[in-house]
């Protein structure tokens, strides 16, 4: 009877246990993140000058991701006008220059305009929610992009076109600045979901409403998340600026840089810690080889992205891979995304009567 | 049964209804909410003191949601004032309330999906009341689900829950806010009778632990036989308020609740001699 039991308890009956142990999910994320930007951290000495320049703008993208990821990731507030703090960052690096004021103080002043602007800015428009908040701050993004253009901000109708050019070696030197920036992305990843403000944020994307209840000042924490959220990517501007010597207002403020932050992180997975950093490369890198081999597809690529990500693969890459990774329950059936894509289709479709 | 009634019973009206009679807990102060032209609480007045259970109910828009939407703060009053432990709070906001010790849960449990039972009910604790550190916080938040009988699906997600798991995660995280006050927004609807008992027998106990409780139900026998007092609502106004058998067999609520044909019946039989409010007390009495 004693050794029935002792065989029987051992492995199932135990595998729940009374006190759930706390997941380490966090730091294999944080471990293989590092791994991931310790690789690309060997381009410039495997690579080419085009590689070089392609991993920059990849790594920079990254960075733009993963900065939005904080706002509309893990907050779940939809901004779609974050390509103004890295306009910003990139007109007040480019206009310190200018004036001949070293890049390092222009990096600085480009990241506090940002996050004063993002500041300002969200104190009335972070009253919105949903859909409205989205259309507010997709609208700040083209109002700010006429505004300079109608200014002439920097002169030249052509924006900042007279930048002192940096040397071939700094170029190097660019990138790494970029892919220190991604860590540093990382790293705040990493801290919001383990801290105190990281679950304030998780707690509003799921219920605003019971997070408030809950006593989380709501309000301010999503301030607080604009605004660490405009900061690398003002970081990101500023490097830009004086990485391409010279920029237009509708490069730096396009919307569609706006739309790829947003698409880059649901591809990777929203909210995860890894998720835009790897939606970035997948998605940068293909672009990057169809344009090297003679079609320049990027805005096809982004179009059909969309629809791919949106039918198929809402929850993102990551969380498809661990989901084929996780073991099923006893008598479970993994959920085929493509099968599940389809049934979103005609579901949609029965609802609409196309 | 009658031990778990009677106790907080007791004490209410030994201790704390003559010192704290002149500073009750909660006090809302001819409350009006207006929505454009209807009035969904309309000109309501009532206190509630420390260590009772006072059970609201009334038809299905009469206004006890927005109540509770207006002692927790997700609205503010039309007119009137709302005062708590003697502090004006008609203006706070829903997290300032908490902070103050006021807990609500919601009609619709609302878990967050994305994280697991205990962190959901980590995340109460984080920012209730204590602000307590996240080790303390897990901490806090095993305490809670052990005593709401949730701790054996403390790794599942808010979104794996059955109705009445979902109902026990709403209170779980609204304690793990360490409130004097907890809101129970209709926490038995859609319960089984055995889960309807289980939630009396929960609300008895914190009530034991010293947590006043207002509980919404619509449950009439639930509500019966857990609180002290019973206040009833009707198209906004109160129209009645007083101990639970009083209530059910006051003509107003019978007619509030089942028409005036049902009223006109149930008086005589009442004239006829039969008592009226012992099917509901039967009906308590089988489910503790």
């Amino acid at each position: 009877m004693a050794t029935g039991t002792k065989t029987q308890t051992s492995p199932t009956t135990q595998a729940p246990p009374p006190k759930p142990k706390e997941g380490r999910g966090w730091l294999w994320s944080l471990l293989l993140g590092l791994l991931i930007l310790g690789l690309v951290a060997t381009v410039p000495f495997v690579g080419n000058a085009a590689d070089l320049h392609n991993w920059t703008l990849i790594i920079m993208f990254a960075v733009l991701a993963q900065s939005w990821n904080f706002i509309g990731g893990f907050a779940g507030y939809s901004a779609f006008g974050n390509v103004v703090f890295f306009g910003i960052g990139a007109y007040t690096t480019g206009l310190i220059l200018l004036a001949n004021l070293p890049f390092w103080l222009g990096l600085i002043a480009g990241a506090l305009v940002a996050g004063l602007f993002a500041l300002l800015l969200g104190l009335p428009v972070l009253r919105l929610r949903g859909h409205y908040f989205a259309i507010a701050t997709l609208g700040i993004a083209e109002a700010m992009r006429e505004f300079v253009t109608v200014r002439d901000v920097g002169g030249g109708g052509g924006g900042l076109i007279s930048l002192p050019l940096p040397s071939l070696d700094s170029y190097v030197l660019f990138f790494y600045a970029f892919l220190g920036l991604s860590l540093l992305c990382l790293l705040i990843t990493v801290f919001l979901t383990r801290s105190r403000f990281g679950y304030a944020l998780v707690a509003i994307r799921e219920s605003e409403q019971a997070a408030e209840a809950l006593g989380i000042p709501t309000y301010w924490h999503k301030v607080g998340v604009f605004v660490l959220s405009a900061v690398p990517a003002a970081l990101a501007g500023g490097l830009y600026a004086y990485w391409a010597t010279g920029f237009d207002p509708d490069t730096v403020f396009n919307v569609g840089i706006s739309v790829e932050m947003v698409l880059l992180t649901f591809l990777g997975g929203a909210g995860t810690i890894l998720g835009p950093l790897i939606g970035a490369i997948v998605f940068e890198y293909t672009s990057f080889q169809f344009q090297a081999s003679g079609f320049t597809l990027h805005n096809t690529l982004l179009g059909l992205s969309i629809v791919i990500v949106t039918i198929f693969l809402p929850q993102g890459i990551l969380r498809l891979i661990q989901e084929f990774a996780r073991q099923p329950a006893p008598g479970e059936r993994r959920a085929n995304p493509f099968v599940e894509g389809v049934r979103r289709v005609r579901r949609f479709i029965a609802a609409n009567g196309v | 049964m009658s031990d778990a009634l009677s106790q907080p019973m007791a004490s209410d009206a030994g201790q704390g209804g003559d010192d704290q009679g002149s500073m009750p807990l909660l006090q809302l102060e001819s409350i009006i909410k207006r929505f454009g032209g209807l009035a969904a609480v309309d000109n309501l007045s009532f206190s509630l003191h420390k260590g009772e259970i006072l059970g609201v109910i009334g038809p299905n828009g009469a206004g006890k949601s927005t109540m509770v939407d207006l002692v927790g703060g997700a609205t503010t009053p039309t007119s009137g004032t709302i005062f708590y432990q003697g502090h004006n709070i008609t203006r706070l906001s829903p997290h300032q309330r908490t902070h103050l010790g006021i807990a609500r849960t919601f009609q619709i449990a609302q878990p967050f999906k994305g994280l697991d039972v205990r962190e959901n009910v980590m995340v109460g604790a984080l920012f209730g009341q204590q602000r307590l550190s996240r080790a303390q916080a897990l901490r806090a938040a095993d305490e809670v689900l052990e005593r709401v009988n949730l701790a054996h699906k403390a790794t599942f997600k808010g979104d794996q829950l059955t109705i009445a798991d979902r109902k026990r995660l709403e209170i779980a995280r609204a304690l793990a806010t360490e409130p004097q006050l907890l809101l129970l927004d209709e926490v038995m609807a859609g319960l089984t009778p055995v889960e309807v008992a289980q939630a009396v027998e929960l609300i008895r106990q914190l009530n034991k632990m010293g947590v006043t409780v207002l509980v919404i139900e619509h449950i009439v026998s639930a509500i019966a036989s857990v609180s002290n007092r019973v206040l009833v609502l009707h198209h906004g106004r109160k129209i009645a308020e007083d101990e639970p058998a009083q209530v059910l067999s006051d003509p107003r609520v019978i007619e509030a609740y089942l028409g005036e044909r049902y009223a006109r019946h149930r008086t005589q039989q009442s004239a006829s001699g039969l008592p009226i409010a012992k099917d509901d007390q039967q009906l308590s009495g089988g489910e503790s």
